[in-house]
């Protein structure tokens, strides 16, 4: 088990036969087995159209799901997630409505919009770091309590009411405006998320740290990282990350909603580990990142189509994570 | 090194009351400060009533923390109880409703089948994740994150979210709102758990190979622990206390709710994590978790009755989990190790 964790995910795949490469290529065999069932009984789920929604729907949680990841590489999770982007939503609706209400500049509303969310975002990261890596309190007390803390912050603000009237510039900026044709902003953003992360964890000292956290504090510690710091960091990156979904959740919606995140946290949470972030930390990446939110979402859109109850679909949700789950953890163990 | 002659010295004050703290533990100590401040500063707290109130909310969670409290000494994890509580809620009572219909007359009967079928709702649950955990090697927490999102749905496709009325009146109002020499009948439910899970922990072979599992698992099963079973066991134990939890609160309520609060889960560890039951397996007491589930309802009683909105409530709430398991950490570390 530990010995796997050593091991780069590509090269212990290596040499295993076929069912070894049927194992290694299980999460995609998955998708495309559910696409073609799903087809059978509904052709639009194949169409252009419903392909560029699956996208489109995506680039938020893969966001969320990336936070998740980089505390999840660290033998951490965040269970504030949630309720933190409903407290950025809220919080930055309602200084742009109220700057827009004076009158100020478009510039000024959206700077102060950004500032806010990712302000908000990088205090809640702080919050966790420091309790985790300097105090060494468990990640999941920790952030059982900054979710408390933020879900009254979010409903305290708020009134409990949703902000509307956030401003057009904002959703124009951050939702509909069009600035490639055929990419829709989300997805663009996304994107470009998804590269400077890969950037990240793959070629900075920072992020290739974070996988020797994970898979060997002590090491991590002896080898001379500034373990505490780089961890209290990945907490802040979670956080960041999360404010940036926020933001963009808000620039659809229109509005700061109080209920903003509600299942995003376990959401972002099996999106990750569904696409083979491991939970025991160090094994991950966002390529795992990407294959995990597509699954998920392809899974939701597919049963959308097929007008299953909201009820039935949080059944069978259920069932599929459990499958993926074991599937991914055969493919460890074997060999 | 110097502690060897520390400990001829004659102790100072200070020393005297830390050590005498360091006896009592730092949660009983929290909660005897905090109990004692509340009946001077605030008026009601001491009434009857209000103690009844606490008593009884308590009794829920504690039960449900002792059976999270379990998992969590085994290593594992369950997330899957707030689910669990809404789905022998919904079951039990569909059952009643119907075996009703069926057989009108026989009280005992139909209330025997509801809570039969309640505690089996409940154990089917426990027996997926203790079965998932155990023999497919699947991480506890997206087994009970699944667990969670199915019993969910169930309870909610069983009724449509609509809560389930028509259980047997003698159900509702003998053991549900009943009083049985003063006290509400949950608090003796409650008292007689947290009894048989510390005889468990204390005197069987049972509560020890849990300890050992979660302390080191190769080491329990090189010495002979058959584990996987005892896993199996742990989390099916863990799921019929979250059902017999769900069975008292239906029975309070007077109806099934397939939704009765998205935070029981995470109340549940919070109580257990306070106590000091470790999340990395082997240290846990049932007698602590109690104290914990008593110290989170009375402070929030005490906000209650303190009329600090609901919303600013939470945010305070979050903070004294943190902070108590703050503290506790830094006692430990700078506790003397003897």
């Amino acid at each position: 088990m530990t010995d796997a964790a050593f091991v780069p995910r590509v090269g212990a795949d290596r040499g295993r036969g076929l069912l070894g490469w049927l194992l290694t290529l299980s999460l995609p065999l998955l998708m495309g087995t559910m696409e073609l069932a799903v087809y059978a009984f509904e052709p639009r789920v194949l169409s252009l159209r419903n392909i560029v929604n699956v996208l489109n729907q995506s680039s938020y949680l893969v966001l969320f799901a990336s936070a998740q990841m980089m505390v999840i590489l660290t033998r951490g999770f965040d269970l504030s997630l949630g309720t933190t982007v409903s407290a950025i939503s809220v919080a930055s609706a309602l200084a742009m409505t109220g700057l827009a209400a004076a009158n100020a500049p478009d510039l000024l509303v959206v700077a102060a919009g950004l500032i806010v969310g990712f302000g908000f975002g990088a205090l809640v990261g702080l919050f966790n770091g420091f309790f985790v890596s300097w105090l060494e309190i468990n990640p999941f007390v920790v952030t059982l309590g900054s979710l408390n803390i933020c879900l009254g912050l979010a409903t305290t603000i708020s009134g409990g009411r949703p902000v509307f009237n956030v401003p057009d510039v904002f959703s124009r900026l951050f939702y509909n405006g069009v600035l490639i044709p055929g990419i829709s902003i989300p997805l663009m953003i996304a994107i470009l998320v998804c590269l400077g992360l890969h950037f990240l964890l793959n070629h900075t000292i920072f992020g290739r740290s974070l996988y020797l956290i994970g898979n060997n504090p002590r090491a991590a510690y002896i080898a001379g990282l500034p373990s505490k710091r780089f961890l209290g960091l990945a907490y802040v990156a979670c956080s960041l990350l999360a404010a940036f979904g926020a933001l963009m959740l808000t620039a659809r919606t229109g509005s700061g909603e109080p209920n903003l995140g509600g299942s995003l946290m376990l959401e972002s949470i099996a999106a990750a580990v569904i696409g083979g972030v491991s939970l025991q930390g160090g094994v991950g990446g966002v390529g795992a990142v990407i294959m995990g939110t597509l699954f998920v979402t392809m899974l939701s859109n597919s049963m959308d189509l097929l007008e299953f109850g909201g009820y039935a679909q949080q059944i069978l949700l259920g069932c599929v994570i459990i499958v993926a789950i074991f599937l991914d953890r055969l493919r460890l163990t074997r060999g | 090194m110097s502690q060897g002659f520390d400990a001829l010295r004659p102790a100072t004050p200070s020393q005297r009351l830390y050590r005498a703290y360091a006896k009592l533990g730092f949660l009983p100590t929290v909660l005897i400060i905090l109990v004692i401040a509340l009946a001077l500063f605030v008026p009601r707290f001491l009434t009857l009533q209000n103690i009844f109130n606490v008593l009884r909310s308590s009794s829920y969670l504690v039960i449900l923390s002792a059976g999270q409290m379990i998992v969590l000494i085994v290593g594992g994890f369950d997330l899957s109880v707030g689910a669990v509580v809404p789905l022998a809620s919904v079951v039990s009572a569909l059952v009643m409703v119907w075996a009703k219909g069926v057989m009108p007359d026989q009280t005992a009967g139909i209330v025997l089948l509801g809570v039969l079928s309640g505690i089996g709702s409940g154990l089917a649950v426990g027996l997926i994740n203790g079965l998932s955990v155990a023999f497919l090697k699947v991480s506890p927490f997206i087994v009970t994150l699944g667990t969670l999102s199915i019993a969910t749905g169930v309870a909610l496709l069983l009724t449509n979210g609509i809560p389930v009325y028509g259980m047997p009146q003698s159900y509702v109002d003998g053991f549900g709102r009943g009083l049985w020499l003063e006290l509400p009948t949950a608090v003796y439910l409650a008292a007689l758990v947290v009894a048989l899970v510390w005889f468990m922990q204390n005197f069987t072979r049972m509560g020890r190979y849990l300890y050992a599992i979660g302390g080191n698992l190769q080491a329990a099963i090189v010495s002979g622990v058959r584990a996987k079973t005892y896993l199996v066991i742990a989390y099916a134990l863990c799921s019929i206390l979250a059902a017999i939890s769900g069975l008292a609160l239906t029975a309070q309520i007077g109806s099934g709710q397939a939704v009765i609060s998205a935070q029981l889960t995470l109340e549940s560890i919070a109580a257990a994590v306070i106590a000091g039951v470790s999340l990395k397996g082997g240290v846990g007491k049932v007698e602590m978790v109690t104290l914990a589930a008593f110290f989170l309802l009375i402070l929030t009683d005490a906000m209650d009755l303190l009329k600090i909105d609901p919303r600013i409530q939470t945010i305070f709430l979050g903070a004294v989990v943190v902070m108590a398991v703050a503290l506790d950490e830094m006692a430990k570390r700078r506790a003397p190790v003897d």
